[in-house]
């Protein structure tokens, strides 16, 4: 039975150095998929694998389902095979000396199952990730995809309370990931499980994920779902890690509510959503993703004249590189006909809601 | 030579080179190898009769292949590799796991400790083994008798040898194994634990199968140095009268008159069943490896013993103890002391029990210092003939298109497949025949080490040479220098590390090598390894003792000046056995 999984105060120090994992607290709700989200060395996969019991974690506890498996304070740490956990490794990690089904039947081995009901499970395990007819290759055979569904179906096949998934799709090339990556939360939602997945990578984060949780220096920045990290990022890493590349510093005057007045160089004015509690005078960063940039005069508030620098065309997509308030901001206008060639001027538009000051670095 | 591009004479200059090379290895490998064949294949004595009278017959191989005795000696040789070979693999891969797997304490200690016995010549191992364990009059033995236990240790026995072959070779399948559990990706044995396998089973099920080829690679090559070595069986099995292959091939020539054409054949089926062994090793060496599966580097993971991590160490003390430390003060007792009797314990900590006796006795006979001289001289005339020889194939096989450099390559491999027992008689049969007196001075036995020990240093320069880029050379002719110019002005001083630390290795192998210099020696070439069996023999364990010492130290010197020049080449002292 898939099981919630709560982890509080976590903390993790190797021996050198800043802590790998910094006091994170979250919870995943029993059925629920969660992506941890960061750069490299931000401690999303240190989390994961103080969760399976493969790091030892240096304070703060762990609980999947009633047990608690992780208190360091009380001297209790639950072994990895005794936490009834699947894992599925970045490299994969299908033993190559065994058959995909001999992977598969591994986990099922010493769980006193009988012949016929191991073998069903398998069987079971394999048809959900659609590699039925491959059961007696060796897995060297295989593909990277295909092992990488071999190490699926090895970490579902006895119906773990929790699936762990460490970067499963970042040793797979672009076409494969796409596929397999709509393919792991059917197969991960069709199986009901659980499941705690860490990924650098934005795009498969926000189709995996029901929740997101970004982390940077051993910090859970933000935990929310996806269309909120993207829309009411916490904080300017988030904000900037998630894609937002256009940064101007101004200073706030005015705040009504939410909402706050952020005069820009050059005498500009600009309407934003102020993240935290940020006082009248305090100088700010605003962040803006390049998509949120309308070269349109759709609304008065927020709208400006600026001369374009540069268009560059990308496809599906034109960038272009905008002079605004003593800066250069890059607008992403969709659709594949060019419209502003450099040297014009375009009027543009940036709704509030869209637009976030942060307190300034 | 080398340079494609000039045609005309640089094209016939490659020839010529390649021509030569070949020749040179004809002379040093095949023409050994093909006397040695002809040895088998004749019952003609090459001293009395010469090569001229001899008719060829496969009736002396079919009458050696019939000889029960062989059978016997053949089974045994096999008996004592196989047991050997078992419990080195128990033990090698027990350590490999503690250093690499664990967080056993002084683990890099343990590591580096572990390998001393690789260093150790088998002669003076088997000699220390004699003072410890010989049924009467045996250290231990001695021991157990005055603590009052009814219960003896008996190392002349084939028991004896096993015991002695695998505490001593283990670090071969250490070394294949250790690195090989270094390359494995972690997560393979995190994915067994995850899916609920405890440690030992994960052991089991995953990482020994993982690492088989390793385990079975170091399993072969532990088996080859054993079948090769003399000195142990020769002191442990004399006194029960075991033979194996290679202390028979000794006795048949040292009978009057001498079967030189027996142990030919003898030395034939020894090389027969090495080389087989070595073919397979190779076989599994190059197939398919699993631990490379995720080409990354991994981070390092040691699994926590929690209190057993003390029990892991007290068995790497307790190895360490019986490999390096026993086995040194049973020589130093025997040494120093002036009787070897020991009444009580109170009497082996008595000062005046102690004294440089056996020291001066050993170097009243002039014999002594004259075989440290002949093995200096033997050790530098091969390491420098074998260096420049060495220099020469590893830079034709590795940057140039010289034709015919693959042959070169094989022909110059052969000797790994040849004990150094082997190669002595085969060099016997080449020379002892032919008149003008080769036979029996001092380059005889340079000429075979150089062969013997072709391949060791062929590979220790070429992995210094592919260190050097290529462009660099390039660079060279750019500048307009020609071939030769450039070797002498640019890859000879970048590679002269490698070239100086192949040399000191030579060296280093040529003064501990026993078993091509027992056929190969005469009375005024006698070299260190040889006088010492001498010692042993003459029954003066003692000076024996003092003598062995003497040699150790040498060696240590030595072997840490390799070190020194060369961080890592010295692994290739492994395989002189």
């Amino acid at each position: 039975m898939s099981a919630n999984l709560e982890i509080s105060g976590l903390r993790k120090v190797f021996h050198t150095g800043k802590p790998a994992v910094d006091d994170v607290s979250f919870t995943v709700e029993a059925g629920e998929i969660v992506v941890l989200l960061g750069p490299s060395g931000c401690g999303k996969t240190t989390t994961l694998r103080c969760v399976a019991g493969l790091e030892h974690p240096t304070g703060g506890t762990i609980r999947i389902g009633d047990a608690l498996v992780s208190d360091p304070a009380h001297g209790l740490l639950v072994p990895p095979r005794a936490r009834n956990v699947g894992m599925v490794f970045q490299s994969y990690a299908v033993w190559p000396h065994m058959t995909v089904r001999q992977n598969v039947a591994y986990p099922l081995k010493h769980r006193g199952l009988s012949g016929a009901e191991a073998a069903r499970k398998v069987d079971g395990a394999l048809d959900l990730v659609d590699l039925a007819q491959y059961a007696e290759r060796p897995v060297v055979q295989l593909s990277g995809g295909q092992m990488q569904r071999v190490a699926l179906a090895r970490s579902m096949v006895y119906e773990p309370r929790l699936l762990l998934l460490d970067e499963p799709l970042s040793n797979l090339d672009a076409q494969l990931r796409l596929r397999l990556r709509d393919d792991l939360r059917r197969i991960i939602k069709a199986a009901g499980l659980t499941a705690l997945y860490v990924t650098h990578d934005q795009l498969e984060a926000v189709v995996l994920g029901d929740r997101i949780g970004v982390m940077q220096q051993g910090r859970l920045l933000q935990m929310a779902a996806p269309e909120e990290v993207y829309n009411r990022p916490a904080d300017l890493f988030v904000a900037s890690f998630t894609g937002a590349s256009n940064f101007l510093p101004g200073v706030l005057r005015t705040r009504q509510g939410e909402f706050g007045t952020i005069e820009l160089a050059g005498g500009h004015t600009m309407q934003a959503w102020c993240a935290a509690a940020l006082a009248p005078g305090t100088a700010v960063t605003l962040a803006i993703r390049p998509e949120n940039i309308r070269l349109e005069a759709a609304s008065a508030v927020n709208r400006f004249e600026a001369m374009v620098v540069s268009q560059r065309f990308q496809g599906v997509q034109t960038a272009y590189a905008l002079g605004l308030a003593g800066t250069t901001i890059e607008a992403l206008a969709t659709g594949t006909t060019m419209r502003h060639p450099a040297g014009t001027t375009v009027t543009l538009n940036i709704p509030p809601e869209v637009c976030w000051a942060y307190p300034a670095p | 030579m080398a340079a494609g591009a000039r045609a005309g004479n640089g094209r016939l200059g490659a020839w010529a080179w390649s021509a030569l090379l070949l020749a040179i290895l004809a002379f040093l490998v095949i023409y050994p190898v093909l006397m040695l064949l002809l040895g088998t294949l004749t019952d003609s004595n090459p001293v009395t009769d010469g090569y001229a009278g001899m008719h060829l017959s496969l009736g002396n191989f079919a009458a050696v292949l019939a000889n029960p005795n062989v059978h016997d000696i053949l089974g045994n040789s096999l008996l004592a590799c196989a047991g050997g070979t078992a419990f080195a693999v128990v033990i090698g891969l027990f350590f490999a796991w503690i250093v690499v797997r664990t967080n056993t304490p002084w683990k890099g200690l343990i590591a580096a400790t572990g390998m001393l016995p690789l260093f150790v010549p088998p002669l003076v191992a088997g000699v220390a083994w004699s003072i410890l364990g010989s049924p009467k009059t045996g250290l231990i033995n001695t021991f157990l008798a005055r603590a009052g236990v009814e219960w003896r240790i008996n190392l002349y026995s084939m028991a004896g040898i096993i015991f002695v072959f695998g505490m001593y070779y283990a670090p071969y399948v250490y070394m294949f194994t250790a690195s090989a559990l270094r390359n494995m990706d972690p997560s393979l044995e995190e994915a067994a634990e995850i899916s609920g396998a405890g440690p030992v089973r994960t052991l089991f099920t995953v990482t020994f199968p993982l690492i088989l080829p390793a385990i079975i690679s170091g399993m072969l090559l532990s088996f080859v140095v054993m079948l090769g070595i003399y000195g142990i069986p020769a002191v442990l099995g004399a006194p029960a009268n075991i033979s194996v292959l290679t202390t028979y091939i000794f006795a048949l020539t040292s009978w009057a008159p001498p079967r030189y054409s027996t142990a030919a054949a003898v030395a034939f089926i020894l090389m027969l069943v090495t080389g087989v062994l070595v073919y397979l090793q190779q076989r599994v060496v190059s197939g398919r490896s699993f631990t490379t599966v995720a080409g990354k580097a991994f981070r390092p993971r040691a699994l926590n013993l929690g209190p057993w991590r003390f029990l892991t160490l007290g068995l790497a003390i307790i190895y360490l103890v019986i490999v390096v430390v026993l086995p040194t003060l049973a020589l130093l007792v025997a040494a120093f002391r002036k009787f070897l009797f020991i009444r009580d314990i109170a009497s082996l900590f008595d000062a005046k029990q102690y004294s440089l006796l056996h020291f001066e006795r050993l170097f009243a006979n002039p014999a002594t210092i004259d075989s440290i001289i002949n093995t200096m001289e033997v050790g530098v005339i091969t390491a420098l003939i074998g260096g420049v020889l060495s220099f020469a194939i590893g830079y034709t096989i590795i940057r140039s298109d010289a034709p015919g450099r693959r042959l070169i390559d094989l022909v110059s491999t052969v000797p790994v497949a040849i004990p150094g027992l082997v190669i002595g008689v085969a060099y016997l049969w080449a020379w002892i025949g032919l008149p003008g007196g080769f036979y029996g001075t001092i380059w005889i036995l340079a000429l075979a080490f150089v062969a013997r020990f072709l391949p060791d240093t062929v590979k220790a320069l070429s992995t210094s040479l592919m260190q050097i880029h290529r462009e660099l050379e390039e660079a060279a002719w750019i500048c307009g220098r020609g071939t030769l110019s450039t070797i002498a002005t640019i890859m000879l001083p970048l590679a002269r590390p490698g070239v100086v630390a192949a040399m000191t290795l030579l060296f280093v192998l040529a003064i501990r090598e026993l078993g091509s210099s027992l056929f190969l020696y005469s009375s005024s070439t006698m070299v260190m390894a040889v006088q010492l069996l001498g010692y042993y023999e003459g029954g003066n364990v003692s000076v024996t003792a003092a003598f062995s010492l003497v040699q150790m130290v040498i060696l240590g010197v030595l072997i840490g000046v390799t070190n020194r020049l060369s961080q890592g080449a010295a692994g290739g002292v492994g395989r002189a056995g």
